[in-house]
């Protein structure tokens, strides 16, 4: 009995992170099936009918801009029809920055002399795609520690040793992904609706003490020995400013549970990976000849710079 | 005026809502220490 209620409690909340997700990602104009990057100039609008030749034809009905700057409008060239009238392929004057999501706005959509109301349309690479290279991004290409310089006071003061480097990297990611997504849920549904952007830092702070004691009460009665393992890291992280970067860029760049859920992945593994490297380094400068004067954290500021050198060959790199 | 209070009420509830989670948290998974660790601690000379 007590275990099928367990399994009931199980559904219940997988139901409920399902729905979650769901609410994450977005809706898309009734009467438009789907929205496409081709090539580097165009983009192509497929409709669930036909529409008006008169109306496709008008540039004026489309706006198009990249997600984050809606105030610079990008350069139509031309618009054309396919024969079945329900494709629309819009050929801009300059390559397009895929990238970034682009949102078109369109105005009033005829279809047989009926009107299907305007609409805004988000197109974005493949989504899974997309996904990865969020992951990747956060993870290798934009490393928090290489490349933007966060969170280095834990970054120096933890990679002494491997296992102590390990330790606070898993503890790191664990919280990193559940104030993230809390912060992601708090800023979406609360904050925005209510436009009290403005008071997010406040939040975002209270939400990483919050995860951070959350984890601290449950795991010291669930698994003792894990909180052996990880109780020293926790309160660290606390004091960590990649934990309070990341709800921040999510918040800015309007990101969605999924895509919110890889960032964190990634910066909280990205993390765990640079305390490795670092760890691995210093073990070794214990024992090698280092001048008096570079003894201790000058020469690990110095390791630290050669490897942002090394994660420099990684900028730019776009993948998918 | 009537952002401001708005701004107070929300964060006023979220706070209280996460106070009173964590403190049925704690609850919950409440550890029982020794008492007798503590006893021992206070007859040490404690310097660290």
């Amino acid at each position: 009995m007590g275990k099928i209620r367990k399994q009931h409690v199980w559904m219940g909340w997988m139901l409920l992170l399902g729905i979650f997700l769901l609410t994450g990602c977005e809706t898309e104009h009734r009467f438009v099936k789907s929205t496409a990057f081709k090539g580097t100039h165009q983009i192509v609008l497929t409709f669930a009918g036909p529409v008006e030749e008169a109306w496709a034809k008008n540039l004026d009905h489309y706006a198009v801009y990249e997600k984050p700057d809606p105030d610079i409008l990008l350069g139509l060239a031309g618009v054309s029809l396919s024969q079945d009238r329900t494709t629309v392929t819009l050929t801009f004057r300059d390559a397009l920055n895929q990238e970034q999501p682009h949102l078109i706005r369109l105005k009033e959509i005829l279809s047989d002399g009926k009107s299907q109301g305007g609409a805004l349309l988000t197109v974005k690479k493949a989504y899974l795609g997309y996904l990865v290279s969020v992951l990747l991004g956060a993870m290798i290409i934009k490393n928090f520690v290489f490349t933007k310089y966060l969170g280095l006071c834990v970054f120096f003061g933890t990679s002494q040793k491997k296992s102590t480097a390990v330790g606070m990297g898993v503890t790191f990611t664990l919280v990193m992904v559940a104030s993230a997504m809390m912060s992601w849920f708090m800023y979406q549904f609360v904050l925005k609706p209510l436009r009290l952007d403005f008071l997010q830092i406040v939040v975002f702070i209270g939400l990483v003490s919050l995860s951070v004691q959350a984890v601290d009460t449950i795991l010291r009665k669930v698994n003792p020995a894990l909180f052996k393992a990880f109780g020293v890291y926790l309160v660290l992280v606390i004091a960590n400013c990649i934990i309070l970067a990341v709800p921040l860029i999510l918040a800015n760049n309007e990101y969605n549970a999924l895509e919110s859920l890889m960032l964190a992945v990634g910066a909280g593994t990205g993390f765990l990976i640079a305390l490795f490297l670092m760890s691995s380094v210093r073990e070794r400068l214990e024992t090698a000849n280092v001048p008096p004067t570079y003894r201790g954290l000058p020469i690990a500021f110095i390791t630290a710079g050669l490897f942002a050198l090394a994660f420099m060959g990684f900028s730019g790199m776009s993948l998918f | 005026m009537k952002s401001a209070l708005i701004a107070l009420a929300v964060l006023g509830c979220i706070g209280l809502l996460f106070g009173i989670g964590l403190a049925l948290a704690a609850q919950k998974f409440a550890v029982k220490a020794n008492p007798k660790v503590e006893e021992v601690l206070e007859v040490l000379a404690g310097a660290q």
